[in-house]
C-alpha cells in the first residue's frame, strides 16, 4: 500500500464528515417516551405539509426570478445591463432570516411602510389595507429572494456557453422569441436549472431563521423541537429520515444534472460570441424595471429597512461593539477557509492518488452534509461528543474532551467544516478535474515525489479555485446562523448571532445594525469574486 | 507537517485559562441592560461575569449533554415554567441561597434551587372604542372562552413559553379537563391564527384587527416608551391595559429568573452575583430598562408600565412553580384544541 499516509488522510476527513450523520441514523434506535402520541401523526402530516408548500411556493419563484433575470441580460442590450448581471447576485449576501426581520418591519402594523404612508398622506386608517407578509407567505419571499441567486448564476452561466447556432436555428426556424425561448433556450438550460433549483431546494429546507421567525413548523423546526424541546429523539429521528430523503433525492436530482450539464457546454470549437439584441425604448424599459425591482426587493429594500432604523435609531449603532463582533467574525471566517482548503486539498488528492472506489463513496457520502440543516448539525455534534465521550475516553478514564469540543473555537471550527466541506470539496474537484492525468504522470516520471506533485504542481495551478472557494466559504460563515448559536464559546458573539438574538428579544431595531454590518462585508467578498462567480 | 502545525495551533487557540475571581452564566435573557448590570457586578466585586446567550431550549440542551464537564453556574432566563421544567430534569442543585436572597424573595417566587429576579404579569388589553367597560366587568381568563369573544381575540402561539405558563396555572386551578374546554372556546374566539409576539398582538388591537390580547405588562410599556418609534407609542396609546381576576385568585404573575446549575464551578461567587441583582440598585435598572415589576421590596415599576402602582390582585395563591410541573399538560390541551 503505496498511497497509505493520503488513503488514510483522505478516509479520516470524510469519516468526520459523516459523523452527524451516522449519529442522527444511530439514534433511531434509542426509544423515549412523552406525552403526544396520539398528536403525532397530525404534526407529521403538518410538517410534511408545510416544508413542501414552503418548497414548492420557493422553487417556483426563484425559477421564474432566477431564470428570468439570467435570460434578459444575457440575450439582450439595455441600459444598466452591465450593472445589473453582477449586481443581482448581491442578494447572495442577505440571508433569508435578515430578510424576514425587514418584511416584517416594513410590513407590519404601525411598521414602516405605515410611517411613510402616515408622512406623505396624514394619519389614516393605514394598517388594515397594508398587505401582511408574514407566516408561509413571508417565510416563500424571503427564502426565495436570499436563494434566487443560485437559480440565476447557474442559469447565466448556461446561456453564456449556449452556441449562438442554437439562437440561430430559431431563427431559421422561424420560431418567434417566445417559442425559441420555451422550445430551444430553456431546454437546452435545463441541466443548470435543475441544478440551480436543487441547491435551492436544500438550502429551502434546511433554513431555521426565517422558518423560524415566522413561526412555520416545517420538517426541520419539528425535528428541532421534538430533539431539543421534548426530548423526544424517537419523532426527531422519524422526521429526520422524512427529511433525508427528500434531501437525498434532491442531492441525486443535483448530481445527475451537474453530470448532464457538462455535456451540454461546448467542449470544443470555443463558442461563437453571442451578439445581445439591442431592445427598442419600452421594451427595454421593461427589462430595466423588472431587473430593477428583483435587484430592490432583494438587495436595496433589506438594506434600506436596516439602514432606516440604524438612522431612527443611532443609540443602538454606538452602542455595539462593531469591532469585537468584526475580529471575531473574520477570526472564524479565517480558521475555517484555511482548514477546509487544506483538507479538501488532502482529500481531493487522495482520492485522485488512491483511485479507491470505497474512499470514493465514502466522499460522496460525506458531503451529503451540506444538505443537513445546520441547526441538526450542530446538536448532533454536541450529542455525538457527549457519546463519545462517555463511551470511550471515561471508560480509559481520561480527562473528559468535552470542553475541547463544546463551547469553543475549535468545536466551531470542526462543525463549519463538516457543513461547508462538500462547498470546498467541489470547488477544488471541478478545479483538479481540469488538469489532465497526465500532467501528473509526467511529474512522477521527472522523479517528482507525491507530495512534490502536490505542492509544486497542483497547488499553483489551483490558486484560483482556492481564492474562489475561500471567499464563497467566507460568505456562508459570515451568514452562519444555527451552528455559531448553539457551540459558540464565553463571551463570543457574531454579527449574525447578534442580530439574531436581539431580534429573538423583539428588539428588531437593535438587530438593524449587526444585520447591516453583516450585508456589507458579504456583499464586499462578493464584489471580490463577482468576476469568477459570473464566469464559471 | 501543515495539517500538525494547524492542529497544535487549534489547541494553543482553545485551552482556555481560568481565572479566579468568575461566574458563568447561561442566558436566555439577552437585554444590554443585563449586560450592563454585569459589568457593574465586576465592578464593585471583581467577579468577571461570563455568558453565553442563546435561545433557552438549545441552551438548555448544550447543559445537559456537556454534563458535568459543564462550567455555568447560572441558568438565566423568562418564565418560571422554564426554569421549573429544567430544575425537574434533575439539572439544578439546591443553590443554597443567603439570608439576603430568602429575606428579598417571596416565598412563592423561589425554590430551593431557582429564584426570581423580577416579576411581570399577562394580562388583557383592549380597545376603549369597541370594548365597554361593562363588557369588562369581572373579567378573567376563564372568561376568554366566552362565546361574545368570538373573532375578537388575539393571542400568541401554543408554543409560546408564556401562554403554556398561563395555561399551567389554569390547569393547575382548573383541572385538566376545563382547561381542556376552554382551550377550545379560545381558538374559537381567535380573530386570526395565532402569530407574532406580544407586541404583535397589542399592535393587532391598536389596528382594529382584534378587540382584545393578552400580553405580558412591559410590551406595552416598551412601545409607550417610544423606544419602538413614534407610531408604535401612539399605537400603544389606543390600548388599555385590563388586569384579569381582580374578584377572585388574581392577575396571572411570572417571573424572570437564575437557577443554579447542577454542576456549577463557581457557586459561591454565583449566589453574589443574584444577591447584587436583588439589590436595590440593580433592581432599579431592570425596573427602568425592561420594565418588568421588582421583586424586592422598596423599589418602584416604571412610570410606563401597566399596574405600576402594584394595587392590583396578584394571584400568589398558585405557585410559579407549578408552571414548570403542568406546563406538559398545558401544552397538550392546547394542542388538542387545535391552538397553532
Amino acid at each position: 500500500m503505496k498511497f497509505n499516509s493520503w488513503y488514510l488522510s483522505s478516509f479520516i476527513v470524510s469519516f468526520v464528515v459523516a459523523i452527524p450523520i451516522l449519529t442522527v441514523f444511530a439514534s433511531f434506535f434509542q426509544e423515549t417516551t412523552n406525552y403526544y402520541d396520539i398528536l403525532k401523526n397530525t404534526f407529521l402530516i403538518e410538517y410534511i405539509y408545510n416544508s413542501l408548500t414552503l418548497l414548492i411556493g420557493v422553487l417556483i419563484l426563484t425559477l421564474v426570478l432566477g431564470v428570468g433575470c439570467a435570460y434578459v441580460v444575457s440575450f439582450y442590450d439595455f441600459p444598466g445591463v452591465k450593472f445589473f448581471k453582477w449586481a443581482l447576485i448581491l442578494s447572495f449576501a442577505v440571508p433569508a432570516y435578515i430578510y424576514a426581520y425587514s418584511l416584517t418591519a416594513f410590513f407590519e402594523n404601525f411598521g414602516t411602510l405605515y410611517s411613510i404612508l402616515k408622512s406623505l398622506f396624514g394619519s389614516g386608517e393605514y394598517n388594515q389595507s397594508i398587505p401582511k407578509f408574514d407566516g408561509m407567505l413571508g417565510a416563500i419571499l424571503s427564502v426565495s429572494f436570499s436563494l434566487f441567486g443560485y437559480v440565476y448564476v447557474l442559469t447565466r452561466a448556461s446561456f453564456h456557453y449556449q452556441s449562438q447556432n442554437l439562437i440561430e436555428l430559431g431563427q431559421n426556424l422561424g420560431f418567434t422569441k417566445y417559442k425559441s425561448f420555451f422550445k430551444i433556450i430553456l431546454p437546452s438550460a435545463r441541466p443548470a436549472i435543475v441544478a440551480g433549483l436543487a441547491l435551492v431546494a436544500m438550502e429551502t429546507l434546511s433554513d431555521f431563521g426565517a422558518v423560524s421567525f415566522f413561526g412555520i413548523a416545517t420538517l426541520t423546526t419539528g425535528i428541532y423541537d421534538s430533539w431539543i424541546s421534548f426530548d423526544d429523539l424517537a419523532f426527531a429521528n422519524q422526521l429526520s429520515f422524512f427529511l433525508l430523503l427528500f434531501i437525498l433525492g434532491l442531492f441525486f436530482i443535483e448530481n445527475i444534472s451537474r453530470k448532464r450539464a457538462q455535456y451540454h457546454s461546448p467542449i470544443k470549437g470555443g463558442i461563437k460570441e453571442k451578439k445581445k439584441i439591442k431592445l427598442n425604448f419600452s421594451k427595454g424599459t421593461l427589462a430595466f424595471v423588472f431587473c430593477f425591482l428583483v435587484f430592490f426587493i432583494s438587495f436595496l429594500f433589506p438594506v434600506l429597512q436596516m439602514l432606516y432604523w440604524t438612522i431612527i435609531f443611532p443609540k443602538n449603532l454606538f452602542d455595539l461593539n462593531t469591532f469585537q463582533l468584526f475580529s471575531n467574525t473574520i477570526y472564524l471566517v479565517f480558521l475555517s477557509s484555511i482548514v477546509l482548503v487544506v483538507f479538501s486539498f488532502i482529500s481531493n488528492y487522495g482520492n485522485r492518488v488512491t483511485k479507491s472506489k470505497f474512499l470514493n463513496f465514502l466522499t460522496t457520502f460525506s458531503i451529503t452534509g451540506y444538505a443537513i440543516p445546520g441547526v441538526i448539525l450542530a446538536v448532533a455534534f454536541i450529542t455525538f461528543i457527549a457519546w463519545f465521550d462517555n463511551t470511550f475516553v471515561k471508560a480509559f478514564e481520561f480527562n473528559s474532551i468535552k470542553k475541547i469540543f463544546i463551547g469553543s473555537v475549535f468545536g466551531l471550527v470542526i462543525v463549519y467544516f463538516i457543513r461547508f466541506y462538500s462547498l470546498a470539496y467541489n470547488g477544488l474537484k471541478t478545479g483538479y478535474e481540469r488538469i489532465n492525468r497526465s500532467i501528473d504522470e509526467s511529474s512522477y516520471l521527472l522523479g517528482y515525489s507525491k507530495i512534490k506533485t502536490f505542492l509544486g504542481i497542483h497547488v499553483p495551478y489551483l490558486k484560483n479555485s482556492v481564492f474562489l472557494i475561500g471567499i464563497l466559504i467566507t460568505i456562508e460563515v459570515i451568514k452562519e446562523l444555527p451552528i455559531t448559536l448553539i457551540l459558540r464559546p464565553f463571551n463570543f458573539e457574531t454579527f449574525a448571532t447578534t442580530a439574531y438574538i436581539f431580534a429573538s428579544q423583539d428588539l428588531l431595531e437593535a438587530a438593524a445594525v449587526p444585520s447591516l454590518f453583516l450585508i456589507l462585508i458579504a456583499s464586499t467578498f462578493i464584489l471580490i469574486t463577482s468576476k469568477f462567480i459570473l464566469k464559471d | 507537517m501543515r495539517k500538525l502545525t494547524i492542529i497544535s495551533l487549534f489547541f494553543a487557540l482553545i485551552s482556555s485559562f481560568t481565572i479566579a475571581a468568575e461566574v458563568n452564566i447561561f442566558s436566555a435573557r439577552h437585554y444590554d441592560s443585563d449586560i450592563q448590570l454585569y459589568e457593574k457586578f465586576t465592578a464593585a466585586t471583581g467577579i468577571k461575569v461570563n455568558v453565553v446567550s442563546g435561545k433557552d431550549k438549545a441552551l438548555q440542551k448544550r447543559i445537559t449533554e456537556e454534563g458535568a464537564d459543564c462550567v455555568g453556574d447560572l441558568y438565566i432566563t423568562a418564565d418560571a415554567g422554564r426554569l421549573g421544567a429544567f430544575a425537574a430534569k434533575g439539572m439544578m442543585q439546591n443553590a443554597g441561597w443567603s439570608k439576603a436572597i430568602k429575606d428579598a424573595v417571596p416565598a412563592q417566587f423561589r425554590s430551593a434551587k431557582w429564584t426570581g429576579i423580577a416579576k411581570r404579569a399577562r394580562i388583557i388589553y383592549y380597545s376603549p372604542e369597541r370594548v365597554s367597560a361593562n363588557e369588562l366587568n369581572g373579567m378573567t381568563y376563564e372568561g376568554l372562552a366566552d362565546p361574545k369573544w368570538k373573532g375578537r381575540l388575539v393571542i400568541r402561539k401554543s408554543n409560546n413559553i408564556y401562554n403554556q405558563s398561563l395555561v399551567a396555572s389554569l390547569v393547575k386551578n382548573r383541572g385538566k379537563t376545563t382547561t381542556a374546554n376552554w382551550a377550545k372556546g379560545v381558538v374559537a374566539n381567535m380573530a386570526r391564527t395565532p402569530k407574532g409576539n406580544d407586541r404583535a398582538q397589542i399592535m393587532a388591537v391598536a389596528a382594529g384587527e382584534a378587540d382584545i390580547a393578552v400580553a405580558n405588562t412591559y410590551y406595552h410599556a416598551l412601545m409607550l416608551s417610544g423606544k419602538k418609534g413614534a407610531e408604535q407609542q401612539e399605537a400603544a396609546k389606543k390600548v388599555k391595559p385590563f388586569f384579569p381576576n381582580q374578584q377572585d385568585r388574581g392577575t396571572h404573575i411570572n417571573i424572570s429568573g437564575a437557577g443554579m446549575l447542577k454542576h456549577a464551578p463557581n457557586k459561591a461567587n454565583a449566589v453574589k452575583l443574584v444577591e447584587f441583582l436583588l439589590s436595590t440598585e440593580a433592581q432599579n435598572h431592570i425596573v427602568n430598562n425592561t420594565f418588568e415589576y421588582p421583586m424586592i421590596a422598596g423599589v418602584t415599576p416604571n412610570d410606563l408600565v401597566p399596574g405600576k402602582e402594584m394595587n392590583f390582585v396578584m394571584d400568589t395563591k398558585t405557585s410559579v412553580k407549578s408552571y414548570g410541573a403542568k406546563q406538559a399538560d398545558a401544552l397538550e390541551v392546547m394542542l388538542a384544541a387545535g391552538w397553532k
